[in-house]
This record gives structure tokens, sequence and C-alpha cells, in this order.
């Protein structure tokens, strides 16, 4: 899980690596949120990341 | 013009790519791993999953790397792999 | 001996004892068994009985290994038994069987060094025959192709104009150091790609490096691969900060890295090519590509390079003694660094408020309110050095000073404080932080005789254990 700024180098990485993870990403940016805005981001994401913990290959990980 | 040959100053390296895990169908009875890589404010972000994933039946292990700017010990990673059957890492920023 | 036998004698015309004994090379050449291989051309030498070989390519020689010309080789069938370099009347004749060469001639006269052996052919010919024990992925390119280009279109540039790493230069490269080419430093991040000594040298060549800076790159590339300087995350960061690289010892003075004026700045091939070859090893081995997993939000100039040497003097202790070596001893410091803040105090004739005012400039490192999160290095121009030298005041009562100076109360460091959101948790508010953490702060001697100016140089904002610690290495041949 990132922010939308790391698509970037998760891709990158996994290029390198030989090895693309699920990944999911929320919007950017991180540090200067509240307690409350982090919650939202997170209830927002979450049925992204159902999908992503259950659902078979062949999917586009990005 | 006679020809050049150069040496490769790179890696030289064509990794194979490998495919992730088969997942589970559902999450019920299943123990979902959440690794907090230590930014700010990604615990916050990680207990707001932590309640949701579990109002979905799962079981929930916390982990935590020492900082986020090194890769997870060996440790810690075997000890994930040992109780979890998947693992969700955040979060980047 | 004699009997039977053939003999190859390799000559230049440039070398006088290879034209004093051209008689006994023709008493030689009328026995019908003898070949002569001339190293500069055609011509040379004049004899009507032998077969002369135009060896200017150097290949004949080269596959003799000779050292000395001439040299003398003796054969029976194909294999050698026997050979003499120079003109040694009494070796030739025992190897020729022939009792009265060169009657004419002095007994003895030395020979003259081999066209093979001229520092700047013998990596052309090493790499045209397969030799240097280079096993890097070769790139043959097309006869109009520029080399430049290709290496812009290849991505192994790190925006400037990199040498093109043939083959001869890189084994130019490698005769700066003993090591051996194979072996393996170590897993350069992000990639974790294994390291060779041949893959430095490659991007040494392309940073523009002389043989003799290899060492320095090496102990660089060592370095930043120690694990407290967490070149990982200092790769991927956000933030600012790259390899800063510090020279100190004698081999800085030796290979003509700059510690005086401008040190810190662009003209000395030294200072300019060390840093950015350690950079390229990062960017080309490691995969340490910006807009890839290197995230900077601006960078700063110093990732293309940043190195310099230390200026030492004999009233402060050396960077090397700092970090646990002797004066004699050459090191190589990486800090992951920002960029340069200047700091002025053309007042100050005493220690103590020259303190102040690198502490005010030190204070504001990051944020004016961040405590215990980047390191810094103070680099001290003689001009400021001075005050302290004739003071007494040693480098450790300085950084001592600095500390002491740079314990802040929280209350000045809170969220809101100053009405800046930026700062400490407020429960923080009732104690006091220093604002670098023990040993975070560093000193060193650097610059121009002329300029009462220090530079502050910040840190990345993780540092020790979170992040990353300067790291010393020593350099070796």
């Amino acid at each position: 899980m990132a922010s939308d700024e790391f698509r970037d180098a998760a891709r990158a990485q996994g290029d390198a690596l030989g090895f693309h993870a699920r990944a999911i990403y929320v919007p950017h940016p991180i540090q200067d949120r509240t307690d409350e805005e982090m919650k939202a981001l997170a209830r927002d994401a979450l049925p992204g990341i159902l999908d992503m913990l259950r659902r078979n290959p062949t999917r586009d990980n990005e | 013009m006679s020809e050049t040959v150069l040496l490769d100053p790179g890696s030289e390296r064509d990794p194979v790519q490998r495919e992730p895990r088969g997942l589970p169908a559902d999450l019920a009875g299943r123990t979902v791993g959440l690794l907090d890589i230590s930014k700010p404010r990604g615990d916050v972000f990680l207990d707001e999953i932590a309640r949701l994933l579990e109002a979905q039946g799962a079981a929930i292990a916390r982990f935590k790397k020492p900082t986020f700017t090194r890769p997870a010990p060996t440790g810690l990673r075997q000890e994930i792999a040992e109780q979890c059957d998947v693992v969700l890492e955040g979060l980047a920023d | 001996m004699g009997a039977g036998n053939h003999y190859v004698v390799v000559t230049k015309r440039d070398c006088p004892t290879c034209q004093l004994i051209e008689p006994a090379l023709a008493e030689l050449a009328d026995q019908g068994r003898l070949k002569v291989l001339n190293q500069d051309g055609a011509g040379f030498p004049a004899l009507a009985s032998a077969e002369v070989v135009d060896d200017h390519e150097l290949d004949g020689s080269w596959a003799l290994d000779v050292e000395i010309v001439p040299t003398l080789v003796c054969y029976q069938g194909e294999k050698e038994v026997g050979r003499t370099e120079g003109w040694e009347r009494a070796a030739w004749r025992q190897l020729t069987g022939l009792d009265s060469l060169g009657d004419a001639l002095p007994e003895f006269r030395p020979g003259c060094g081999s066209l093979t052996r001229d520092p700047a052919i013998a990596p052309r010919l090493q790499a045209r025959h397969g030799g240097g024990g280079l096993t890097a992925r070769r790139l043959t390119l097309a006869a109009l192709e520029d080399a430049i280009e290709t290496c812009y279109e290849r991505g192994w540039s790190d925006g400037l104009p990199v040498v093109p790493p043939t083959p001869e230069r890189v084994i130019t490269m490698l005769s700066g150091t003993e090591r051996d080419p194979g072996e393996i430093l170590g897993d350069v991040p992000p990639d974790l790609v294994p390291v060779s000594i041949e893959k430095i040298a490659i991007n040494a060549v392309m940073a523009g490096c002389r043989p003799e800076y290899l060492p320095v790159v090496i102990a660089a590339v060592e370095a930043a691969l120690e694990e407290p300087f967490c070149m990982h995350g200092l790769l991927a960061t956000t933030y600012f900060s790259g390899p800063m690289v510090v020279v100190s010892g004698p081999l800085a003075r030796r290979i003509g890295m700059n510690a005086k004026g401008n040190a810190l700045g662009q003209g000395n091939r030294a200072n300019a090519t060390i840093g950015r070859a350690l950079q390229l090893v990062i960017r080309n081995v490691g995969g340490g590509r910006p807009g890839e997993v290197d995230r900077a939000t601006l960078g700063n100039p110093g990732k293309y390079t940043f190195c310099f040497a230390e200026d030492e003097d004999p009233a402060w202790t050396s960077l090397s003694e700092d970090k646990g070596f002797s004066r004699e001893q050459t090191t190589v410091t990486l800090f992951a660094a920002d960029g340069v803040q200047g700091i002025v105090d053309q007042k100050a004739r005493e220690p103590e408020p020259l303190c102040r005012s690198f502490a005010a400039g030190l204070r504001v490192v990051s944020h004016p309110k961040m405590v215990q999160a980047p390191d810094a290095f103070l680099v001290v121009s003689p001009e400021h050095a001075r005050v302290f030298h004739e003071a007494g005041w040693s480098k450790q009562q300085v950084t001592e000073r600095l500390h002491e100076l740079l314990l802040i109360d929280g209350s000045e460091l809170v969220q809101g404080a100053g009405g800046m959101a930026e700062g400490l948790p407020a429960k923080l508010g009732d104690r006091a932080f220093r604002k670098f953490r023990k040993g975070g702060l560093t000193l060193v001697r650097a610059g121009g005789g002329a300029g009462m100016f220090s530079a502050i140089i910040g840190g990345w904002g993780a540092s020790g254990t979170i992040g990353s610690s300067p790291v010393t290495k020593e350099v070796r041949s």
C-alpha cells in the first residue's frame, strides 16, 4: 500500500527484482493528514484491498 | 572509423519474472499480516484497515519494521511467513 | 646448440642496440634459419637472406611476450628452447652455436623496451588479445555509431557525457589497483546487484577518472555498501541527500585532489570524477535512477558529484584520525549530504563568538525546529580555523562547544511555536533537546586562504540507526 506518487518506484523495483507484488495506491499526500482523513483513506481503500487479497493472478499489478 | 567495443557498466541482469502465490478465495478464518513500514501517519491508516478486515472475519497479526529506510530484517520476514496467509505492507509515501 | 634450430629476433629501428647488431643479424641470416619481427615499420633491418616481418601492429611481438628489443628466441621445431634479451655476445653465440658471431661488436649492450610494453599501447594489445581478465558483456557498435550517444541511449549517463568504456580504457583503469577485477565487493542497491572491481573500473572510466583514482573510488563504493550508511534508503528517499565523499590523508595530495580554494566547487579532475564514479556505480550497477526508485523531490547538484579533500593542519586532528585511523592512512568518509549552506563571520577573533555564529547557522539545518534528525558537516575554512588554532582550541573542543550551544529548549520546538505548524508534539515542550545526535556533527578543514566563510552541509533527515551514519574506509592499493 502506497500513495499514488510511488507507482513508478514500485514498477521499477518490481522489474528489477522480477516480482511485481500486488499493490494498491491511495491519494497523495499522507504526512500532513489528520487522523480522520487517514481513516477515510483507509475506508476508501478497503474494496481494493479485499480485491487484492482475494483475487487470483492475471491481474494487472502495476 | 573502425568498430568500437564498449563494456557494459550495468547489472547485465534479466530477471526471471515470478508470479505471486495463489491467494485465498475468502479471508474468513485467515490470518492477514499488517506490516507497518514506520513512516509517519501509517499507523493510523493501518489501525483502521485492521478494524475493517477484522469485520470481514480475518485474524490480524501486526508487525513493524524498525525503520522505513532499510528492508525488513530477515527474522521479521520469516516470522510473517510463518504466521500469515497474506500480508499487507504500508504505507509508503 | 645450433644445428637444426631456427631463430626469431624482435627488433625496432629506433633502438641503438638493434642498429648496432645488424651485422650479427646478417651473419645469422646467412645460416638461412632466421626470421625478424620489426616493431616500427618496414625496411629494417636490411637483410637479404632472412624473412623480415613488419610487426608494427605488434601482434607477433605480443604473442612472443617480448619485454626488451632485441630479443633472440631459439626454437627446436615448434618449441622454444631459449631466449636472450639485449646484446650479450656470449649468450647469442651459445644459443646460435656460431662461435664467431658479432666479432666486431662490443661484448654487451643493453636493449630497449619493447613497444608492447609502452603504457599507451599495452592496454590496446591486451584488449585485442582478450587479456585483462575482463568478463563484462561486450557491445559492438556499428562503424558510424557515436559511442557517447550510445551511452546516452542505453541510459548509462547521469545527464553529462560519459567517456565510452572501451576494453582498452578499462584495462588501463584497472592498472590503478592490484586487486583482482573479479573480486566482488557486495550488493549495490536498490536492485542488490553484486559489484566487481571490473564494474567499478568501467564506471570510473565513464566518469572520467584516471587509474590512480581507482583505489579511492573502490573505497568509496565499499563505504557506500556498509550497512550503517544505508545507501538503499538514501537512494530511495524523497529528501535532497546523496553520498558526499571526503578524502583525508597522503593519497589525496598525491593524486592531486583539491582541498584548497573552491574545494567544494568545479575544476579539479580528481574531485569531480571520483564523486561522479560512485554515483554512476549506484546508477548503472544498482539501477538507482531518478524517476524510478530514486524519489527525490528536488535532489541537489551534489548528486552529480560531491567530493573533496581535507586540508589537514597539524593544529587539528585529521578526519582519518577522528575516525580511528592514523594520519598516514588515506581514508574516504561518506556522508548522506544535502547542499552547501554558507555561514559568514568576518568579525569574530575569539572562539566563542565564532562558535555562536556557527551554532546559529547549524540550528536551521532541515528546519529550525527539527532536532536529532539530520547530521551535519561543518567545513571550516582556514581563516575561521585560524581563530581556533591561535586560541589553542582543538577540533573536539569546538565540536563540544557547538553541541552545548545547540541545546534547545523544547518550548521553541513544539508545533505552533513561532507561528510554524511544523514541530515536536506539545507534550515535549518542557524538555531540552540537542540539535544533533551524539556523533552527528563532524568538522573538517578545507578551503582557500582568503574568505571568512565556512560551509554547513546538512544531512538526510534520517540519521543514525533510523537512517544513515557517516562511514569511513581506508583506501587500499
